[in-house]
């Protein structure tokens, strides 16, 4: 075949178009935030969040773990605008430091649960058979006790700390992401491009790293992003039930945990921190949901973006 | 029906037999701390350990059965800590717990009521919140209340019940001078006023930020079902719209909300322990938390098989609810 000079253009009968040309991404991006506004200022605060997990330590106006008698319980104001703790911690220093423990946290429990559970279920779900018997029970086994529950029995075998908290949320994304990859695989593995690919002699790992896999990335984006909701709020659940991190770590749930004592005299203890981990899964919760939205089309209608 | 649901209940022994075992090896045979440092305390001397360990058979094997590399292999152990355990249980005696020397079963049933009572309210708000508006917004789409339904359902997700109590406590008193109670149980039947004053607030906290969930999928399956044909069938012969509604749509879709339901009902399980917790509420919840950290294992294991037992009741009754809302579902 000879080559083309402009693969964008097209010669019928001695004349010439050009194909309209696709438009620069950003623009598309821009097309898209316009259109769900709820998921562009999601998107803005997960990227904060993730932003404040790598560098925030180091941007902190006052040190997050250094004592100081002379500002203990200080008011909102302008050189402490979340006000200060009854050690006189600046609360909007520990806010910016405390997104690392939950960044790390999710990190974890992405690579050591959620992504070989996906990998598990999408295994199980287009090779079937005793391996998928055998990972749905014990998923199901795991994931009939309540997860506060199970928390607990582990940290009186292992004791308290986030290790501890870490394993058990894992083997709970582990089943989680391997049951809904294993539907995902299971509906995917009946379809014509899976049939056509392998009738043309494709190995069975070609098939599913290179056809399969491209088709179910926006299940397993919205996984990942509730994933991370998820994990933020079980750090810091657990941080605030004293399971969690050591003390005087600035954790969001440990700092409101140690602000409800005194919140109902100073109550920005306790409304700073609990605001910043609201926000944040807020955030999640909805990006995915847009995520759903625009990547798959039949999963419209479960939440607010219009149409 | 009455043979399938004892063919399942005979799966329960089986079923809290295998949880007691996962238990065991959990904190028996994984090696993190020793036990006779807990019950002693730091101070004690070794001789006191040793007393200890003696007098709770800590020394004794934890599995009647034991593998070895030697020949035979396996084998069988009497007096294993195991099985002292299960024959005592069988008779009902699940031991004393390790710090305040007390039955365990008395422990456990002085505690029930509180924790069942806050379990119960919570589930009240939690399922009537969430089918009665998860209906409504399906059935007034696009309308105000279908807007504020979604933008609840997804707030009441993401925003924590340690946040909504521990706000609870301090913002009535911040702004009121008005305290939320906190801890002291009085049984609703001696004082109902002081009762509710303690459950009611928190119940509906945990009960309508867990009916969110419910209200989302109740949502989603009724939209599912009121474009059926056999609605617009129902709709065209003239019925009233709460007729097709509650009879015609509700029913069908009460399959995957019956599943929602038993789902509610384990969050609400769990999320009890918070709630007692934050408002010092003396019940199984906060039992499990304290002996969680004192690892007081005859209650930690009591609990697990209590536990245990719920979920899969609660999972037959689910699973039975299916028979009673559609009769296309039959067991034998």
């Amino acid at each position: 075949m000879a080559t083309v000079a402009n693969p964008n253009a097209t010669i019928i009968a001695g004349e010439t178009w050009e194909l309209p040309k696709d438009r620069p991404w950003l623009a598309k991006m821009g097309r898209l935030a316009r259109e769900n506004p709820i998921g562009a200022v999601s998107l803005l605060v997960v990227v904060g969040f993730v932003f404040l997990g790598v560098v925030g330590a180091s941007l902190t106006p006052y040190p997050p773990r250094e004592l100081d008698a002379t500002s203990q319980f200080l008011s909102p104001r302008l050189a402490h605008p979340f006000g200060t703790t009854k050690f006189g911690q600046d609360i909007f220093s520990r806010i910016l430091a405390g997104a690392r423990i939950d960044l790390k946290f999710g990190v974890v429990i992405l690579f050591f649960g959620f992504f070989p559970g996906t990998a598990l279920g999408i295994l199980s779900g287009y090779f079937g058979r005793w391996l998928d018997y055998l990972i749905q029970r014990s998923g199901e086994a795991w994931g009939a006790f309540p997860q506060l529950f199970l928390l607990l029995t582990f940290v009186a075998a292992f004791g308290p700390g986030l290790r501890t908290v870490e394993m058990v949320v894992a083997i709970g994304a582990l089943f989680g992401g391997s049951r809904i990859m294993r539907v995902v695989a299971l509906v995917e593995k009946q379809k014509e491009y899976v049939i056509g690919a392998r009738s043309t002699g494709a190995s069975e790992f070609r098939l599913l790293w290179r056809h399969v896999l491209p088709n179910i990335m926006p299940f397993i984006l919205v996984g990942l992003s509730s994933v991370f909701a998820a994990a933020v709020l079980v750090e810091s659940a657990l941080s605030f039930l004293g399971l969690g991190v050591s003390p005087g770590e600035p954790s969001w749930g440990a700092d409101l945990s140690t602000g409800v004592g005194r919140g109902s005299t100073y109550p920005w203890l306790v409304i700073f921190p609990g605001a910043a981990i609201s926000l944040v899964v807020l955030a999640f919760n909805l990006l995915g949901d847009t995520l759903r939205d625009i990547l798959d089309p039949r999963l419209r209608g479960s939440t607010g973006a219009k149409r | 029906m009455l043979r399938y649901t004892l063919r399942r209940l005979s799966f329960l022994p089986i079923i809290l037999i295998a949880v007691s075992i996962a238990v065991f090896v959990l904190l028996r045979v994984l090696p993190t701390s020793d036990i006779a440092d807990v019950i002693g305390g730091q101070n004690a001397t070794p001789e006191q350990k040793r007393a200890i360990r003696e007098q709770y058979h800590l020394n004794d094997p934890i599995f009647p059965i034991t593998f070895d590399t030697s020949v035979p292999f396996v084998g069988v152990q009497r007096n294993s800590q195991y099985s002292r355990w299960l024959f005592d249980a069988l008779r009902g005696d699940f031991g004393k717990t390790y710090l305040s020397q007390k039955s365990v079963r008395s422990e456990f049933i002085r505690r029930f009521p509180a924790s069942f009572e806050i379990v119960a309210l919570s589930l009240f708000f939690s399922v009537s919140f969430g089918i009665l508006f998860g209906i409504l917004s399906a059935m007034y789409r696009n309308s105000p209340l279908d807007y504020f339904v979604r933008i609840f359902s997804v707030f009441g997700t993401s925003v924590p019940e340690f946040f909504l109590l521990s706000l609870l406590i301090i913002i009535p008193s911040y702004l009121w001078n008005y305290s939320a109670p906190v801890g002291g149980y009085v049984p609703i039947y001696d004082d109902p006023w002081t009762n509710l004053r303690l459950f009611l607030p928190a119940a509906l906290i945990i009960g309508i930020g867990g009916s969110a969930g419910l209200m989302r999928l109740v949502r989603t399956t009724m939209l599912e079902v009121l474009r059926s044909d056999y609605v617009r069938t129902a709709k065209a012969k003239g019925l009233r719209q709460h007729t097709v509604v509650l009879t015609h749509a509700l029913r069908n879709a009460s399959t995957p909300i019956l599943t929602a339901v038993g789902t509610a009902f384990i969050a609400v399980f769990g999320g009890s322990v918070i709630a007692e917790r934050i408002l010092s509420i003396d019940g199984n919840g906060l039992f499990l938390f304290q002996s969680t950290f004192s690892r007081d294992l005859p209650v930690i294991q009591f609990l697990a098989i209590y536990t245990a037992t719920v979920v899969v009741l609660v999972n037959l009754v689910v699973d039975l609810s299916y028979a009673f809302a559609d009769p296309r579902v039959k067991y034998s």
